[in-house]
């Protein structure tokens, strides 16, 4: 009786000493961040790969170890693009103890704007409105700005016009802060001295033909147009241009027109949108292309296979959008882990901010390296201007960096 | 038993005014008196996340403006397409003053029931106006004259750089006997706000319904031919109803931009204009509660199937895309259901078990 009491009590404590081992091995931190996005709804064309680009980068960074112990908890919330959505997933993020904010579109960054500063929360949009820095401390955009992007894209123009005269560009935007965000930027720019006049500025709606339009571009002397909105209204625009004979075959050709547009006009989807007439169409954004191979894209399609994404996905410029911002964070939790500080929203709001000069984060994703500071919020300062030949998106020069964009400021 | 004001299982009116008065029996007042306490009561003893109290500050919000739905469309038989659109006044009065004032003046932070009150002013001003047509058109006409309003607003906004073109206007926090209202509290404090915002003007509702002018709405929509032959004033009438709808609608909107700190076009669609229809419809159109129950079935709804489709798109594969389908189809289907099996709301539901418990056990 005595010997099967000494047995079931060396059971127990051998049980307990292997309990406590095993927690010893999973003693490592969770940290939780949050990202609400418009999976469905209007913009999730862009918003579904973006949600798995985070998803599958900080399945990554937990399955690799990069972190150690510790792990990412990234929760994932559909808005369908509604700003009272993203305000209630927001709350409950806040009640789950997020310390990192991943949000989505202009509206609610906007509409959260006051809250991210009330809570001392950095936060990385998948908006890159301009406007969303203006009184705020907390939110850093990922990439260059749409108004730096436009400038970027005025500047080539003023600087490849072909023939004599100041070129003339109309700007077709987006109804929404989104789209008009940039075209007072670039008004500024023009005004600061860019040599192009800005005929037109139009806001679209849900067209389905653009001829009167095109035709009044045309008649107007308008050469170049400068898009600022999603792919399905350029892809529509691109159409009717080719069907009418208006599209340039070349850059700039003479009393044709020369499409070219900002980050969320452009990639495979207005490929597969436009077809053919797609062909020429410039496009900028700070992100590397998987048309382009290189170390980044390599390792944008060896984690979508990994995490089993189709081709659509994998080679999808919004997911590398996801897989950026989530690289960003899950760095500054790197750095302030190599720090031996505390994983807090402050210390991660340290770490965003000394993101610069030898510090400065460079990722194979983006064709530049991340900097922000107290008083630049952009991260990725450098725009690669892209064209469509034989239908795929190919580099047009090196990646350059807006000179107005700084000059307006 | 007939006297006995706790117990009545029939009807034993002998005037006018017995008929119209408020509760019934005692036990109605009773019940309703604990229902109010404990409305009050229970943030205190179960504190909910600030989530939750979000989404039940928004069921409040839009039962403010239900109620006023039900005015037009429920009592005065006027459809009305554009309610969201008569929020939107409401809000966009808020941020009117954010804007010429700036954001945090002391009018907007400590005079905020003042701003309330004007916003509904406003709504009722836009009620009026988008009801006068109702003197000459009706029915569908009468629709689509209101579905015109929905899209004049958010196009207004959308090109007026006044208000930012749509973009979100910022309200500060505003000020209490306490102090500043902070985050912490902001939520439980316009729970409060609305609370009794909303009781208030659901006794006004109530009284207003047991007034000829309450009964004048009921005479209009049944027949407004036979009420003007009474000697009321069928065209008068129905102006007098868009614009008190208005004026709660406005009041709804002066909330929303109080309780969201801002004001921005995304909430004051055509989409949502539709939902409060629903709302109308699944809570019963043509009675008072059916105010509170419609909001409540709809945002729970969303909610619950918001966590269906997060469910779903977790297990099942995401080639099926279910979460895309789920949200529309589900309050798609509840409206149909609604119409084909209970056209009289959740209000239908709630008046047969109030019956079978004044009845139950058989006491006549």
């Amino acid at each position: 009786m005595k010997q099967n009491k000494i047995k079931f009590i060396s059971i127990m404590v051998s049980a307990a000493v292997i309990i406590s081992f095993s927690c010893s091995v999973h003693a490592g931190q969770t940290y939780k961040l949050a990202l609400s996005l418009a999976i469905t709804g209007p913009t999730s064309d862009a918003g579904n790969p973006y949600a798995k680009g985070v998803e599958d980068y900080f399945k990554y960074v937990n399955d690799n170890k990069l972190l150690g112990d510790d792990i990412i908890e990234c929760t994932i919330r559909d808005d369908q693009y509604k700003t009272d959505v993203t305000k209630r997933n927001f709350e409950e993020f806040l009640d789950n103890g997020i310390v990192f904010y991943l949000n989505y579109s202009t509206g609610s960054t906007l509409a959260l704007k006051q809250d991210f500063e009330e809570e001392k929360i950095p936060v990385i949009p998948a908006s890159f409105h301009a406007g969303n820095l203006v009184d705020s401390n907390y939110i850093f955009l990922p990439i260059a700005s749409y108004s730096a992007q436009c400038i970027g894209l005025a500047e080539y123009v003023a600087a490849h016009h072909k023939g004599g005269g100041i070129p003339k560009a109309a700007m077709f935007i987006h109804p929404s802060a989104f789209g008009r965000g940039p075209v007072e930027d670039v008004e500024k720019a023009v005004k600061a001295g860019l040599n192009m006049e800005i005929v037109e500025v139009t806001e679209h709606g849900k067209d389905l033909d653009n001829t009167a339009m095109l035709q009044r571009f045309i008649s107007k002397g308008v050469q170049y147009v400068i898009t600022q909105t999603i792919q399905s209204p350029v892809a529509t625009l691109l159409k009717d241009a080719n069907r009418l004979g208006l599209a340039a075959k070349s850059f700039g050709e003479e009393g044709k027109l020369t499409f070219l547009g900002a980050h969320y006009t452009g990639g495979n989807d207005l490929i597969a949108l436009a077809g053919p007439a797609a062909e020429n169409f410039f496009w900028t954004t700070s992100y590397t292309l998987t048309s382009e191979p290189g170390p980044g894209t390599d390792m944008q399609l060896a984690l979508a296979k990994k995490y089993g994404r189709d081709d659509k996905a994998a080679n999808s410029h919004n997911y590398t959008n996801g897989i950026m911002a989530a690289q960003v964070a899950a760095e500054c939790i790197i750095r302030a882990k190599a720090k031996g500080s505390k994983i807090t929203r402050e210390t991660l709001y340290n770490e965003l901010l000394a993101m610069n000069g030898d510090n400065a984060f460079k990722l194979d994703t983006t064709v530049g390296p991340v900097t922000y500071s107290k008083t630049d919020h952009e991260g990725v300062d450098n725009l690669q201007l892209y064209s469509v030949q034989n239908g795929v998106f190919k580099s047009v020069g090196k990646p350059f960096s807006p000179e107005y964009s700084k000059k307006i400021k | 038993m007939a006297s006995n004001r706790w117990l009545t299982t029939g009807n034993y009116f002998t005037s006018y005014k017995q008929e119209q008065r408020i509760f019934l029996t005692h036990l109605d007042r009773t019940g309703f008196l604990i229902f109010l306490i404990l409305l009050f009561v229970w943030p205190l003893v179960f504190p909910p996340s600030n989530k939750y109290m979000l989404v039940i500050d928004n069921i409040l919000i839009a039962a403010v403006a239900v109620l006023g739905l039900n005015i037009a469309t429920g009592f005065a038989g006027l459809i009305s397409i554009g309610h969201a659109a008569f929020v939107g006044v409401g809000a966009y009065t808020a941020a009117f003053f954010a804007k010429t004032i700036g954001d945090s003046h002391v009018f907007l932070t400590h005079a905020w029931p003042l701003v309330i009150l004007l916003s509904g002013f406003a709504g009722a001003f836009f009620g009026a106006v988008v009801g006068l047509p109702a003197l000459r058109l009706k029915h569908l006409y009468l629709a689509i004259a209101t579905l015109s309003f929905q899209m004049i607003f958010t196009w207004t906004i959308n090109f007026m750089d006044f208000f930012d073109q749509g973009q979100t206007i910022p309200i500060a926090r505003v000020f209490w006997f306490t102090g500043e209202v902070s985050r912490k509290e902001h939520y439980l404090f316009w729970y409060y706000a609305i609370l009794v915002i909303l009781i208030l003007l659901g006794f006004m509702i109530r009284n207003l319904l047991r007034t000829r002018y309450g009964r004048c709405l009921v005479a209009v929509r049944d027949n407004d031919r036979a009420a003007d032959a009474m000697g009321m004033h069928p065209g008068l009438t129905k102006v007098y109803a868009f614009a008190l709808a208005g004026f709660m609608a406005g009041v709804a909107g002066a909330l929303h931009a109080y309780l969201y700190r801002g004001v921005g076009i995304e909430s004051f669609s055509l989409h949502e204009s539709i939902t409060y229809l629903a709302m109308a419809i699944v809570g019963g159109l043509g009675t008072l509660h059916g105010s509170f129950w419609g909001p409540a079935a709809i945002k729970m709804l969303d909610l619950f199937v918001e966590n269906i489709s997060e469910y779903a798109g977790s297990v099942l594969p995401a080639t099926m895309n279910l979460t895309t389908a789920l949200r529309p189809l589900s309050f798609g289907l509840v409206i149909v259901l609604f119409l084909m099996f209970e056209p009289r709301g959740i209000a239908n539901w709630w008046r047969i078990f109030r019956s079978y418990t004044r009845l139950w056990p058989f006491r006549y």
